[in-house]
């Protein structure tokens, strides 16, 4: 991520949630937090609860975050904004939390002639894990027509090319889903599960391989102990913690989509 | 696919809520940012290192990486790290503890280091690598902290190492792991019951430790990589030091990494070393000659010798403390041998090492660190130097850990002198200065090197002074004679003697001089005792060079 991709999304983050920058130039931004953000980030939560019982009039802090540090940000004070900066990583959980669920409508381009259906879909964001000794992850997003059971793959990315609002659009009306849905998660889940049944996983396999190998090892270094001392399970059981390959699924957001029927 | 899947439930509940409500729902802008953060901080490729790109702002050697990949991507997490002294183990120890924190592999860490190593363990965890490490100083911490760093004598008592063992932890680091040689201490044995998925035993020694040593070091950390122990000992009992076995030098190359500076393009700041003899004074020289003549005496099987003629070259403070510890032991009747001790000391007004001392930081005339074995030299040496108008800073290993950081930026910012015990020689770093004197030597070359590498370390960018001080006609002399002409350690590569040390299966150089002193009845076999040394070094290096390998691990 570099810093000036940092800087939009603070920039985007701070905006969404109401916040004005008392300073904003190519080096630092300060922003003048509402009194939710304080409480969100700055984790001083006996001050609120001081100004809550006595009624006192809340003062939101500033918050300085340096982009570009040179002389001039050297007299602020100011935390620097990377990559790896704690700042950043909380604005990031902060988002994930305010971002989770969402509703909306596709807006007609054009006006309409009469009235138009909007149709239901769900769209989910998730990530897969893989993981043994080592990881990775894979981002996919996937949208659930409630209507008709069809599954599409980069649904977000559609999303982004229409115009969506949280209101109903005048002149439009919601069909009702014929899958209700919790269970169109489980649909979902259930595609997600075949997803990964058809991959190709050696990672696993090359895992399961270093797993025995160290279990052959452990085995021989205790071979000549009649009674396995009590550190032979614990670090059986750690070899299987280290290594055992496990998928987990995570959602990262997702909602519900009326959207426009489209003739493709 | 026979591969375990856990789906998360827990969105699925809020949402399934959220709809029956109505809301409250997000817009889409944090949507959006909320997808775009999770694009951030997941990690597409099992391989790579994504530390680095988490510290834009630490400098990291090549070296420190390459060991870091290694580390994760063959040795599966279980390493010994053994660069030399100064190249930077405790970087990367926290490069691969931040890799695996970043991959979501480590939540819980132990980090068990020496008592006063960690204070300094939890800041550069928090200020380089932003690891939330925390020092543990209640017991509620081992069950609440994800990242605890403690000393492992705390850690081993209870009620602290019942809470530990209830603990599931995803990775443990050990510092100075070289104190685990021993497989029979309490120490060894609490390792051994810790669970450890990925595990770090940080040690700039392995090379001297002799064959057993390393079997037990890898056995805690891949029990049976090295086979069990009847094995080990049928197969490597023989072997005298690892690497004079090429299948077992391999064997330990897979779980050890040991970076040497000679290997490291690094370009290091010069050293130069000067040694600087000293004249005793008439009744300097009275006092010596009189303690000297205590080995004749019935009771000097009680004491070391060495130690009093050692402390004599330091300070007559250091001795007659130590002199006056042995009257107290004899309960009423003083021996007239000790009595005749004490009035030397009476009679010596001048020390003649401090005063060259004195000289020597007025012409420096910038920061200096005396490296002294001796607390009572120690409070001598801050007490005349005051005498003279110059501010100086003592510091021991006993200090606790925030007293010595406190010290320490007293020296940097308000002292022109840091005067430092033995103890005082680990887990300081002092670059900020570059003219060490070591005002009495230690016998263990090793001992020496870990004292220059406060300053001479990376991040060092000046040239750095080794003054050594040694007082003339004394056992100060001899010590210095056999470091300089020779071991010739100071012409020496870093490192270099380790190997040679390992090589003579002779750790404990320290006992063989101690012989060579003490237990000689004349000058004659002093010097034939002294010379078998040296020959045995010498042996143990062509030994080396006719191997044609050198030990390393790369």
């Amino acid at each position: 991520m570099q810093q000036h991709e940092i800087r939009r999304f603070v920039e985007r983050y701070f905006a969404a949630n109401g916040c004005t920058f008392v300073e904003a130039n190519d080096d630092y931004l300060t922003v003048q937090l509402t009194a939710e953000m304080d409480k969100e980030l700055m984790n001083r939560p006996f001050y609120w609860h001081y100004i809550e019982r006595t009624g006192g009039v809340p003062q939101p802090m500033q918050l300085t975050l340096i982009i570009r540090a040179n002389e001039r940000t050297d007299k602020l004070k100011g935390e620097r904004l990377h990559f790896g900066a704690p700042r950043l990583h909380q604005l990031f959980r902060s988002a994930q939390k305010r971002g989770s669920f969402i509703r909306l409508y596709e807006e007609p381009s054009a006006p309409l002639d009469g009235n138009a259906a909007l149709h239901p879909w769900l769209g989910m964001n998730v990530t897969i894990s893989y993981e043994c000794d080592r990881k990775k992850d894979e981002i996919v997003s996937l949208g659930l027509h409630l209507i008709s059971g069809t599954i599409v793959e980069s649904f977000h990315e559609r999303m982004r090319e229409r115009r969506l609002t949280p209101k109903i659009p005048d002149y439009c009306f919601t069909i009702s889903p014929l899958i209700k849905p919790r269970s169109g998660i489980g649909r979902l889940e259930q595609y997600i599960r075949s997803r990964i049944a058809a991959d190709d996983h050696a990672w696993a396999d090359e895992a399961r391989r270093r797993w025995a190998d160290d279990l052959a090892l452990l085995d021989e270094f205790y071979k000549d102990c009649e009674e396995k001392p009590e550190c032979y399970y614990i670090e059986k059981e750690a070899l299987e913690k280290q290594y055992k390959p496990r998928i987990t699924v995570s959602v990262i957001n997702g909602g519900l989509f009326y959207l426009l029927p489209r003739s493709s | 696919m026979n591969i375990d899947l856990e789906m998360d439930e827990t969105w699925k509940e809020e949402f399934l809520e959220r709809v029956e409500k109505d809301g409250p729902w997000a817009s889409w802008e944090m949507y959006e940012l909320a997808l775009e953060a999770a694009h951030h901080v997941s990690v597409p490729e099992f391989h790579g290192l994504q530390a680095p790109k988490h510290l834009p702002h630490l400098t990291i050697l090549p070296h420190q990486l390459e060991v870091a990949r290694r580390v994760v991507e063959e040795m599966n997490g279980k390493a010994i790290l053994a660069d030399e002294v100064g190249l930077g183990k405790t970087i990367e120890a926290g490069l691969v503890l931040k890799e695996y924190m970043i991959r979501g592999l480590v939540k819980k860490a132990l980090i068990l280091v020496p008592a006063s190593l960690v204070s300094q363990w939890v800041r550069e965890l928090n200020e380089k690598f932003f690891i939330p490490a925390v020092q543990q100083k209640k017991s509620y911490v081992w069950e609440q902290c994800d990242i605890v760093v403690s000393s492992i004598d705390t850690a081993k008592k209870p009620p602290h190492r019942d809470i530990i063992y209830g603990q599931s932890y995803d990775m443990i680091i050990i510092d100075e792991a070289h104190k685990l040689k021993n497989n029979k201490t309490k120490n060894y044995e609490f390792v051994q019951n810790l669970k450890k998925k990925f595990c770090l035993l940080l040690t700039a020694t392995p090379i001297q430790n002799r064959i057993e040593e390393i079997f037990n070091l890898v056995s805690l950390l891949k029990p049976g990589h090295l086979g069990s122990s009847e094995q080990f000992a049928k197969t490597y009992g023989k072997t005298r030091a690892v690497q004079t076995n090429d299948h077992l030098k391999a064997l330990v190359n897979k779980v050890m990494i040991r970076n040497r500076r000679a290997d490291t393009p690094i370009e290091w700041a010069k050293r130069h070393v000067e040694p600087v003899l000293i004249e005793f004074t008439n009744e300097e020289r009275e006092m010596y000659e009189a303690v000297k003549a205590l080995r004749r005496e019935s009771f000097a099987g009680s004491f070391s010798l060495i130690t009093l003629l050692r402390e004599a070259c330091s300070s007559r403070e250091a001795l007659f403390l130590t002199i006056k510890n042995m009257i107290d032991k004899c309960g009423g009747a003083v021996p007239e041998p000790l009595k005749r001790v004490v009035e030397k000391i009476n009679a010596v007004t001048t020390n003649s090492k401090a005063e060259k001392a004195l000289e020597l930081i007025r012409s420096i005339n910038d920061k200096v660190i005396i490296f002294t074995e001796y607390r009572a030299t120690q409070l001598y040496l801050q007490w005349f130097l005051k005498q003279h108008g110059i501010s100086s800073v003592p510091f021991r290993g006993g200090f606790r850990r925030g007293k010595k950081d406190w010290m320490q930026e007293l020296f940097k910012h308000h002292a022109q002198v840091f005067i430092a015990t033995e103890a005082g020689g680990e887990g300081i770093n002092l670059q900020f200065c570059r003219y060490v004197i070591n005002y009495d030597l230690p016998w263990n070359p090793m001992r020496l090197e870990q004292r220059i590498g406060r300053v001479h370390r990376l991040g060092q960018t000046d040239d750095v002074y080794i003054y050594n001080f040694a007082v003339k006609q004394t056992v100060e002399e001899h010590i210095l004679t056999l470091l300089y002409e020779k071991i010739r350690l100071f012409e020496r590569v870093v490192g270099e003697l380790d190997d040679i040390l390992a090589k003579m299966n002779l750790a404990n150089l320290e006992r063989y001089f101690e012989d060579a002193f003490v237990h000689s009845r004349s000058e004659g076999e002093m010097k034939v005792k002294m010379e078998n040394i040296v020959a045995m070094i010498e042996l143990a290096e062509q030994l080396g060079k006719e191997g044609g390998e050198r030990y390393a691990a790369t």
